[in-house]
C-alpha cells in the first residue's frame, strides 16, 4: 500500500505544475473557510471579552417609543423610590442619562458625556486617583466628579499624572465640579468599537438631577442588581411593577441581549463567507476531476502499458485514487496552514487590538475541516476518474496516440 | 496433456472477428498449433494478415472469438479479465515495435514495474531489475529515461521489462521494426542468446533475415497458417 502512495507522488511531482494548477483552487476554498473560522473564534472570545468589562449586572428599562401617552408614561423620582424597594435584588436605582456636554478645563473645552452615577459604581474601571462617588456625595448632592482616562487626557493634555488633578476644577456650563477621582483604563476599549456608554464625567446622580432634571422627566432608569441575582427575573418583575403603576408600556435592555445580537451577527456573516468557501470547494473539486479526467486520457498509454504489464483493474483504480488523494490532501494542508495564517493575522492585527482578548488558534477545527474535505473531494471527484482508467481495455490504450 | 508434458502453447481452432459497424473482420479463422517449451518461433506474413491478432491473443491482451487456448496447462479462454492480468503478470513477457516504456519514469523503474504489480519488496524489486538490465546489456543505463536512451537501448529495456517475472514465453511483435539494422541485429543477437539459455521465444516478423534465426517459421496469410516448418526450409 506505501509503495502505491510513492508512486502516485512520484507520478504528481514529475507532472508537478499540472499537480499545482490543480490543487489552487482547492487552497484557496480550504484557506478561506478555516481563517474565517478562526477569525470567527476570535469575534466570540472579543465580544465575551468586552461585556466582561463592563458590569454585566446593570440593565436599563425606559418607556416604549411607541405608545400614544407619553407623559403617563414618563418616568419620576418617585419611581427609583419603588423600584429600590418592590423589586428584590436591587443594589441601586439611578436615572438613566445619556448625555453629552461641554466641559471646560483651564483653556481645555471638550465635548464628552456626562452623567449621574450613584456610590454603586456601573463601571468596572479601576481607580488611578483620588477616590471614587461615595455614598455621601450623593446623600448630599456634592459638586464632586470623577472622570475617566478618555475625559483626563483630552481635559488635561498636559497632566503629569492622574494625581495632578485630583483637587482641581472643571466647567459645565456655569457649574464647578471639583475632581475627587480619575479612572484608569479599562481592559477593553470599548470606546473603540461604540460601545461605551460609561460616563466621561460622573457626577452623583441626585447632584445631576438637582441641576439639570429637577421637575422633568427621565430618559430612563439603570438599576445595578446585587452580585449573583438573576438579572431576567428583576427586568420582568421591573417592567411589570411599571406597567402596573404608569399603565403604560416600558423595554428594558442590557449587555448580555447586546452581545447575543453581535454574536448573533457575526454568526450569520461567518455562515455566508462559510457558504462562499463551500461553493468555491465544489468548483475545486470539479477542478480536480477534470484534470484528472484530462490525466486519464493524456496518460492512456501509459494506462494501456500498465495493464499489458499485468496490473488489475483494482491496481489501476487504486493508483488513480491515491493521486487524487495525495491532491487533495496537499491542496486541504496548504488551505488549512493558510486559512489558519490568515485568521490568526485577521485576530491578532484587528480583533485583539479592539478587545484586547486574543483567540486561541482552534487547530481542532481547522485540522477537522482540512480533513473531512480532503475526504470528501476524493471520494466525490476523485473515484470517476479512476474508474474511467481502470475500464481502459489494454489493447485499445495501446493503440492510443 | 500428460502425453505433451513440454507443451506450453497450445491452441486449437482459434477464431478472432472484429465488429466495427456494419462490416465484420475475420482476422483468423481457425488457427491450430503447439509450441514446445524453449522453442524459437517466428511468426511472418503479409501486412493485415493477422500476426498481431494472434499476439495479442497469445499475450492474453484480447480473447478469442471461438476456439481453445491453452497457457502452460491452463485454458485462458475461459478466464475473466483480472485473471488474465494475473497470467500477463507471471506467464507472460509482451515486446512491442514501440517499446511502450513509461516516458517520465527511469529505466530501472520501468523494469521493476511488473514486481510492483506482483506485490514485491521495494529493495528486491531493484535487485532484481538491475540484474535483467545488466542481462540485456544496459545495467550501467539504469537511472536514464527513456528519452535518454537510443531505440536499441530502449527496447533493451523493454526486453528487461518482458523478462523480469521470469515468464513460460516472451512474445515480441515486430520488435526490430523501429530499429536500423545494426542495432536490429544486436537485439536479434541478444534472443539468440536468450534461446540459447532456454527461453520460449515467439517472435513476429516482416524480415526474413530475422525468420531464419528463428527455428520454426509459422507463415500467415488471411488469418490462417500457411505453413508450419522448420527455419531453413524451402518458402
Ligand atoms: N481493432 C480492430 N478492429 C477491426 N479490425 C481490426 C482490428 N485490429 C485489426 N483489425 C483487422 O484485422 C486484420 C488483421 O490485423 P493485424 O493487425 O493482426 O495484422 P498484422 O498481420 O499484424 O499486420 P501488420 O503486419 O501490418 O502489423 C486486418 O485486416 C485489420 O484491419
Ligand atoms: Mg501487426
Amino acid at each position: 500500500m506505501l509503495a502505491y502512495f510513492v508512486e502516485a507522488f512520484r507520478v504528481l511531482l514529475a507532472n508537478r505544475t499540472r499537480s499545482i494548477l490543480t490543487v489552487i483552487g482547492l487552497v484557496v476554498g480550504v484557506a478561506t473557510i478555516v481563517s474565517v473560522q478562526v477569525a470567527a473564534q476570535g469575534m466570540a472570545g472579543a465580544v465575551s471579552g468586552i461585556f466582561k468589562g463592563t458590569n454585566a449586572n446593570t440593565f436599563f428599562i425606559f418607556p416604549k417609543s411607541t405608545q400614544g401617552n407619553s407623559v403617563r408614561a414618563a418616568l419620576k423620582l418617585s419611581d427609583l423610590a419603588l423600584v429600590q424597594q418592590s423589586v428584590p435584588g436591587v443594589a441601586s436605582v439611578i436615572p438613566f442619562t445619556p448625555r453629552q456636554s461641554i466641559v471646560d478645563a483651564g483653556h481645555q473645552r471638550v465635548r464628552l458625556r456626562f452623567g449621574g452615577e450613584s456610590d454603586k459604581r456601573f463601571s468596572t474601571a479601576p481607580l488611578a486617583a483620588g477616590r471614587t462617588l461615595d455614598s455621601e456625595d450623593v446623600a448630599r448632592a456634592a459638586p464632586v466628579c470623577v472622570i475617566s482616562d478618555n475625559a483626563l487626557t483630552r481635559l488635561f493634555p498636559n497632566a503629569a499624572s492622574p494625581d495632578s488633578v485630583i483637587g482641581t476644577s472643571i466647567y459645565v456650563g456655569s457649574r464647578r465640579y471639583v475632581i475627587v477621582g480619575v479612572l484608569g483604563k479599562t481592559k477593553i476599549d470599548t470606546a473603540a468599537l461604540g460601545l461605551d456608554i460609561s460616563n466621561d464625567v460622573a457626577i452623583p446622580w441626585t447632584t445631576f438631577y438637582n441641576n439639570y432634571q429637577r421637575g422633568s422627566s427621565f430618559f430612563g432608569i439603570s438599576v445595578l442588581a446585587d452580585q449573583g441575582a438573576d438579572l431576567k427575573t428583576m427586568e420582568n418583575r421591573t417592567q411589570a411593577l411599571l406597567t402596573q403603576t404608569h399603565g403604560a408600556q416600558y423595554q428594558y435592555f442590557d449587555f448580555g441581549f447586546f452581545a447575543q445580537t453581535i454574536n448573533g451577527f457575526f454568526a450569520i456573516v461567518g455562515l455566508i463567507v462559510g457558504a462562499v468557501g463551500a461553493i468555491s470547494l465544489v468548483v475545486a473539486g470539479i477542478g480536480i476531476m477534470n484534470i484528472m479526467l484530462v490525466s486519464v486520457t493524456e496518460r492512456t498509454r501509459e494506462i494501456g502499458i500498465r495493464k499489458a504489464i499485468g496490473a488489475r483493474r483494482s491496481q489501476v483504480l487504486l493508483q488513480f485514487f491515491i493521486e487524487s488523494l495525495l491532491l487533495s490532501a496537499f491542496g486541504c494542508i496548504t488551505g488549512m496552514l493558510l486559512g489558519v495564517g490568515l485568521g490568526a493575522i485577521v485576530d491578532r492585527g484587528f480583533i485583539a487590538r479592539i478587545s484586547g482578548v486574543t483567540g486561541s488558534i482552534p487547530w481542532l477545527e481547522a485540522i477537522v475541516i482540512a480533513v473531512g474535505f480532503a475526504t470528501i473531494v476524493t471520494l466525490v471527484f476523485g473515484t470517476y476518474p479512476a474508474y474511467r482508467a481502470a475500464r481502459l481495455d489494454p489493447i485499445e490504450a495501446l493503440r492510443y496516440e | 496433456m500428460n502425453d505433451r508434458p513440454n507443451v506450453v502453447i497450445d491452441v486449437a481452432g482459434l477464431t478472432k472477428t472484429y465488429a466495427s459497424g456494419e462490416l465484420q473482420v475475420q482476422a483468423l479463422r481457425g488457427l491450430t498449433f503447439s509450441i514446445d517449451r524453449g522453442e524459437y518461433v517466428a511468426i511472418m506474413g503479409p501486412s493485415g494478415s493477422g500476426k498481431s491478432t494472434l499476439m495479442n491473443v497469445l499475450g492474453c491482451l484480447d480473447r478469442a472469438t471461438t476456439g481453445t487456448y491453452k497457457l502452460d496447462g491452463i485454458d485462458v479462454s475461459q478466464l475473466d479479465d483480472n485473471q488474465l492480468a494475473e497470467i500477463r503478470l507471471k506467464k507472460l513477457g509482451f515486446v512491442f515495435q514501440g517499446f511502450n516504456l513509461l516516458a517520465r519514469t527511469d529505466a530501472l523503474r520501468n523494469v521493476t514495474l511488473p514486481l510492483f504489480y506482483a506485490g514485491m519488496p521495494a529493495k528486491e524489486r531493484e535487485r532484481r531489475a538491475l540484474e535483467r538490465l545488466t542481462e540485456v546489456g544496459i545495467g550501467e543505463r539504469a537511472r536514464h529515461k527513456p528519452t535518454e536512451l537510443s531505440g536499441g537501448e530502449q527496447q533493451r529495456v523493454a526486453i528487461a521489462r518482458a523478462l523480469v517475472n521470469d515468464p513460460a514465453v516472451l512474445l515480441a511483435d515486430e520488435p526490430t521494426g523501429n530499429l536500423d539494422s545494426k542495432t536490429s541485429s544486436e537485439i536479434l543477437a541478444l534472443f539468440d542468446r536468450l534461446s540459447a539459455g532456454g527461453r520460449t521465444i515467439i517472435v513476429v516478423t516482416h524480415d526474413e533475415g530475422v525468420a531464419k534465426r528463428s527455428r520454426r517459421i509459422l507463415r500467415m496469410l488471411d488469418g490462417v497458417i500457411m505453413s508450419d516448418a522448420p527455419a531453413g526450409a524451402p518458402v
